[in-house]
């Protein structure tokens, strides 16, 4: 053991990935037992940075030291043998295998070349309990939530007795119950002497956990700073690179009539007598925590998927929605919350991606009107985006704000639309970008649109809604205007159902 | 906390269902003719249908990671006919030199086809499937347009011939060897973890490209020794043996529980997927079912097995959206 | 032109004759070239005329290929054609013997191969949790069970009347009937494929079928068409091969399923889904055919024929990962 007073040391990495440097010369420094927060717009290079921590890529340049010797890691297993675990963004689990399995894979315990399975579910429990894990060793990986899934990701990190645990956005998709169980386990994880890297774009958790906090920015090291001596304008500036005034350009906009109205959606073990109404000119937002059925309901007021029970009227007519194409074709778009899975066909052009809703109606007879197609997807990708060069260039080689943009492009494009519904419309985008898809919203507001705006976000909800309804565990549990909302009481009424049932059960 | 009634708890393990519906077809067919469960009849079922059920053990860790194989009957058909071949012309005539002959052709072909499934990234099917046509020709051109009859290999037939124990040792050795790699070693949960989730082994140190190529050449190895086991129990090597029964082989893993997506199954499911199969073939003519109707019977029973998974699937997850409270 | 940032994004596209040639359908076009005069060189038989008359028993599977195409740009794969075209080719003769006029002879094998095709697709939407893989290897061996029990202990059955099959093997001039189908066929699948919204569709889907569904793509009513597409061309198949074999027994058609998923796969049609288009498997069935017609009349082992052809699939699914290998070594070098 050296006496260094950092246990992890990275002094001039650079990567190359063909076509782009992901990392020039960017250095790190980790104190024993701190939690250290790494920060960075999407693309700035934090992924890659841990993964070359963790042995996954080789960087070209560059020297590491772990406990004040220099260290080359030759692949993923030699980090985990010198005690360096990480947590993926994306569980990286085996969905088939069974929990122990996934917790003990690569160093399974083994005798006489047999693999222990008692010994292995024994101590997986153990892991489990130390943990509050609500499931057991034997359960099926892909059988669990996320956030269970998350939980056990870090009982393999702990099973490997790890001096550095690397936690690479682990809430991202957690609710406000299970971060906070998260932060639980991390500041644990600290104290029994650990060293934590966290990589968040949620300032929140910055705050409650790091004590110190390394801001990257385009593949290059910006600066490491004391969490409470850095103010939160500089380290958006830091971040971004620039300063940006006003995050909510919420426009003052007249609100009109009454456009688009849900009464009593029902769909069993999702969602249960939801009523809504939005009006022109203004912005809903819907929020609660993850899984709490918002998602769900207006998938299935867009025929992605079939309610059981209730109406949905539109500049009062009833509609009968049975598929995707019937919403559009009334003038409801949704911009799904997955970009890459739901939005977007990621190997197809911009262009190909803006018309694929609209080419039959643009189509003459059973043929495509290319050129006609074309000259609408530049004009309407002129309106959002500042980014993109060519039509023709796939939706893969975007930034994720930038892809988002596309997706509002495709929305955009379709001249019949009254009720347009973002589901998550800034997850994994980054602060610059974010403004931007605020400012379109503000835009559409102005022109009379139905917006309606999914989002687990206390500030853009607080920021952009005119109405905010909360939903909690299926059922809408409160709806405030844009004046008597606040933080606290969206919050608790996002788990007020939840705390009844509690008190219930006692 | 909830309690697992038996009919949960076998319903929810695949092997339990099969062992069961195996047991039901068994006795059904018993009491319609009883001369159906006799030893010798057992035994015929083995020894007809061995062939099918050791590739079956190739196939299920090709499928375990993701893959699939079909050039397998054409492998069989080149090694069967290259020892076919040495023996007619009295170049070799040991019975064990004979295997590792045979054995040793599968094993190149089938780590040919790993070689450029993992590194080549070339899609399963399309790799196999230019092998198929490779083996296969291949066969007919060793054998130069003749084949081996009982004669030529009268002396190497006598390992497989009705009444001896070779074809049941190779099944239990190799059925018995399997259930301890797959479920027991490092190695065998190496290429469940590759087929569950062929990103997360990558990041977690596994060596992919090696399980690929591993699982193939066994795959490969077990269609050398079928091609031997083949030559050997039909006394005769010809370029068309075995010609579709990949399908066979397929199908039985596929009603055996293995997912086609990988990561998911049991050796024991496959050998239970494999032995249902052989059981409805030997018991169509014994209830009077006209063995010309075997194949429909046989793909009926694939889609009915394959489309109630599918629906209970569908009716569990029903049940749990409606148990959630709200 | 430009719109409300001041700048104006690309949207003409530029056509390069380099890139032509560079594609995979010119490099087919060229291999296509270089295999006639190699064909020519080694077969002085290999006139016009010749293979205008040996083209017609390789052309049948051909009719095939242009469905099977959309299976496999969705992202599908279908291996019960060649059992399709055995049932198809047993009901034909049957019908006939049982004394139906031509016309309904010709439309009842339509009609059966399109049922099959049908119920393919009804299986594989109402369950799309199941891969199509086996959705049709059950299907599979259930057609040609169906064929067999029809056949009976015989596995054979011939036309009592060849006059009424006689038109589908004739000549119009020196070109034969089957090679007129196939192109009209060709037009039609190809321009389908390549200029219409249904195409569009098929991509989409081949592409991301979740991102296709929320774009308001039907999903499984396209999957649907492209099955029974596949069975009514099947259907076509099975009555040719019965005009020039003049009946039909349980072999018909054995393999057919893969000899044209290699030919669509050699075309740069990738399994995967989304990927390809119908003229590089149009050359790369003609690139077959040709090289079939020409090793059959220097009478090479039909055999060997079948290992050209495994290793010609083989080298021609592994060149595309080469180059983006090179290509990526080459970005890498321009990086440092």
């Amino acid at each position: 053991m050296s006496d260094s007073e950092y246990i992890l040391e990275l002094k001039d990495i650079t990567k190359i990935f063909p076509g782009v440097k992901a990392l020039n010369r960017v250095q790190f420094q980790l104190k024993r037992g701190e939690i250290h927060a790494l920060m960075g717009e999407n693309g700035a290079g934090k992924s890659t940075f841990i993964k070359v921590i963790t042995g996954v890529h080789a960087a070209e340049e560059g020297h590491m030291y772990l406990e004040g010797e220099e260290v080359h890691f030759k692949g993923p297993k030699d980090a985990s043998k010198a005690g360096i675990a990480a947590v993926y963004q994306h569980p990286t689990t085996y969905p088939t295998l069974s929990v122990a399995e996934n917790i003990f894979m690569g160093h399974e315990i083994i005798k006489n070349g047999m693999i222990q399975w008692k010994e292995m579910n024994r101590q997986a429990d153990e892991l489990l309990s130390k943990l509050h894990a609500n499931f057991k060793s034997t359960d099926e990986m892909g059988a669990l939530s996320v956030a269970q899934q998350q939980m056990t990701e870090i009982a393999k990190a702990l099973s490997t007795n790890a001096k550095i645990v690397i936690l690479d956005e682990p809430t991202a998709s957690l609710t406000a119950n299970e971060s906070e169980e998260l932060y639980r386990i991390v500041e644990k994880l600290r104290d029994d002497g650990v060293s934590v890297i966290f990589i968040s774009h949620r300032f929140e958790d910055m705050y409650r956990l790091a004590s110190r906090v390394t801001v990257f920015r385009d593949s290059q090291y910006i600066g490491t700073y004391d969490v409470d001596k850095i103010t939160n304008a500089d380290l958006i500036k830091a971040m971004v690179g620039r300063e940006i005034t006003d995050m909510f350009p919420k426009p003052d906009v007249k609100i009109g009539e009454e456009i688009f109205k849900i009464e009593g959606l029902s769909r069993t073990g999702f969602f249960k007598n939801v009523s809504l109404s939005v009006h022109a000119g203004e912005i809903v937002g819907m929020t609660g925590l993850v899984g709490a059925g918002r998602t769900e309901v207006m998938e299935a007021v867009c025929g992605i998927t079939k309610p059981d029970e209730g109406k949905v009227f539109l500049n009062g007519k009833q509609l009968k929605i049975k598929k995707p194409s019937d919403a559009m074709k009334e003038g409801i778009i949704l911009l799904p919350e997955n970009r890459s899975t739901q939005g977007l066909i990621l190997t197809w052009g911009l262009g190909r991606n803006v018309t694929l809703p609209i080419q039959k109606k643009l189509a003459k007879g059973f043929f495509n009107d290319i050129k006609k197609e074309n000259e609408l997807a530049r004009d309407f990708l002129e309106e959002v985006d500042k980014g993109a060069v060519s039509i023709f260039d796939p939706a893969s080689s975007l930034s994720g704000g930038n892809q988002q943009k596309v997706v509002v492009a495709k929305a955009l494009a379709q001249d019949n639309m009254k009720v347009i519904i973002l589901d998550e419309p800034t997850k994994g985008v980054d602060v610059g970008a974010k403004a931007e898809i605020y400012a379109i919203m503000g835009e559409l507001a102005k022109k009379g649109y139905a917006i309606i705006m999914i989002s687990s976000e206390m500030p853009e909800i607080l920021g952009m809604s005119d109405t905010i309804y909360v939903m909690c565990n299926g059922r809408i549990t409160g709806c405030l205007n844009r004046e008597e909302a606040s933080q606290e009481h969206i919050l608790s009424l996002s788990m007020e159902h939840s705390d009844k049932k509690k008190e219930a059960a006692q | 906390m909830e309690q697992k009634s038996l009919i949960k708890k076998i319903t929810g393990s695949r092997e339990a269902l099969l062992f069961c519906i195996l047991i039901a077809l068994g006795v059904v067919v018993t009491i319609l003719n009883p001369t159906f469960f006799s030893p010798t009849n057992i035994a015929q079922i083995f020894r007809n249908n061995a062939i099918i059920m050791i590739m079956a053990v190739g196939m299920f860790c090709v499928m375990l990671t993701a893959g699939i194989d079909i050039s397998i009957t054409s492998t069989l058909a080149f090694s069967g006919m290259s020892i076919g071949m040495l023996q007619k012309h009295d170049i070799v005539q040991s019975t064990l030199l004979m295997f590792l002959i045979a054995m040793g052709i599968g094993c190149i072909a089938g780590f040919l086809n790993g070689l450029i499934i993992s590194k080549g990234k070339v899609a399963p099917i399309i790799c196999t499937m230019g092998f198929m046509y490779i083996w296969r020709g291949m066969a007919y051109v060793v054998g130069n347009s003749s084949w081996a009859s009982g004669e030529d290999v009268s002396q190497f037939a006598k390992f497989g011939k009705d009444g001896t124990a070779g074809p049941y040792i190779i099944l239990i050795v190799v059925y018995g060897l399997f259930f301890v790699l797959m479920k027991w070693t490092k190695f065998g949960r190496k290429i469940y973890a590759v087929g569950s989730n062929a990103e997360a082994a990558r990041v977690s140190g596994i060596n992919v490209d090696n399980v690929l190529i591993s699982a193939y050449t066994i795959m490969g190895l077990m269609a050398g020794l079928a091609g031997a086991l083949s030559v050997s129990i039909y006394a005769s090597a010809q370029p068309n043996m075995q010609y579709g029964k990949e399908m066979d082989v397929i199908a039985a893993c596929v009603i055996g529980g293995v997912s086609m997506s990988g990561g998911r199954g049991t050796i024991v499911g496959t050998f239970l997927g494999a032995l249902i199969l052989a059981i409805v073939a030997k018991a169509l003519p014994l209830v009077n079912v006209p063995s010309i109707a075997q194949n429909t019977v046989k793909g009926v029973i694939i889609l009915v097995v394959v489309i109630v998974n599918v629906v209970s699937q569908r009716m569990i997850d029903k049940q749990n959206l409606e148990r959630r409270e709200m | 032109m430009a719109g409300k940032s001041g700048r104006s994004i690309k949207a003409e596209q530029e056509v390069s004759f380099k890139k032509l040639i560079l594609s995979w359908e010119g490099a087919l076009f060229i291999l296509i070239i270089l295999l006639n005069i190699f064909n020519a060189s080694i077969s002085p038989s290999y006139t016009v005329t010749n293979i205008l008359r040996e083209m017609p028993k390789y052309l049948a599977e051909i009719l095939m290929m242009f469905p099977m195409a959309y299976i496999l740009v969705l992202g599908d794969i279908d291996i019960s054609v060649g059992s399709i075209v055995c049932l198809c080719a047993t009901m034909t003769c049957f019908i006939s013997n049982a004394g139906a006029p031509a016309i309904v002879t010709y439309i009842g094998c339509l009609a059966v191969g399109l049922i099959c095709g049908m119920v393919n697709g009804a299986v594989a939407t109402r369950f799309p949790e199941l891969p199509s893989m086996i959705i049709t290897l059950g299907t599979q061996i259930i057609y040609r069970g169906i064929a067999e029990i029809s056949l009976g202990s015989g596995g054979s059955v011939s036309f009592n009347d060849t006059k009424k099959i006689m038109p589908l093997s004739k000549k119009i001039g020196p070109v034969p009937v089957v090679l007129f189908v196939v192109i009209i066929a060709a037009v039609i699948f190809t321009v389908v494929l390549a200029k219409c919204t249904f195409g569009r569709e098929l991509y989409a889907i081949g592409s991301n079928k979740l991102s296709a569904f929320y774009a308001g793509v039907e999903v499984q009513k396209c999957r649907f068409i492209a099955y029974s597409l596949l069975g009514l061309m099947a259907g076509a198949c099975g009555l040719f091969l019965t005009a020039y074999m003049y009946g039909a027994n349980t072999t018909t058609g054995q393999g057919f399923e893969m000899e044209v998923i290699a030919m669509c796969v050699f075309g740069g049609i990738a399994t995967t889904g989304g990927k390809g288009n119908l003229i590089g498997a149009i050359i790369a069935g003609a690139i077959i055919v040709l090289l079939r017609i020409a090793l059959g009349q220097i009478n090479l082992n039909s055999q060997l024929i079948l290992v050209i052809i495994g290793a010609m699939l083989i080298i021609a699914v592994l060149i595309p990962g080469i180059q983006a290998n090179l290509k990526a070594r080459r970005k890498l070098k321009q990086a440092r």
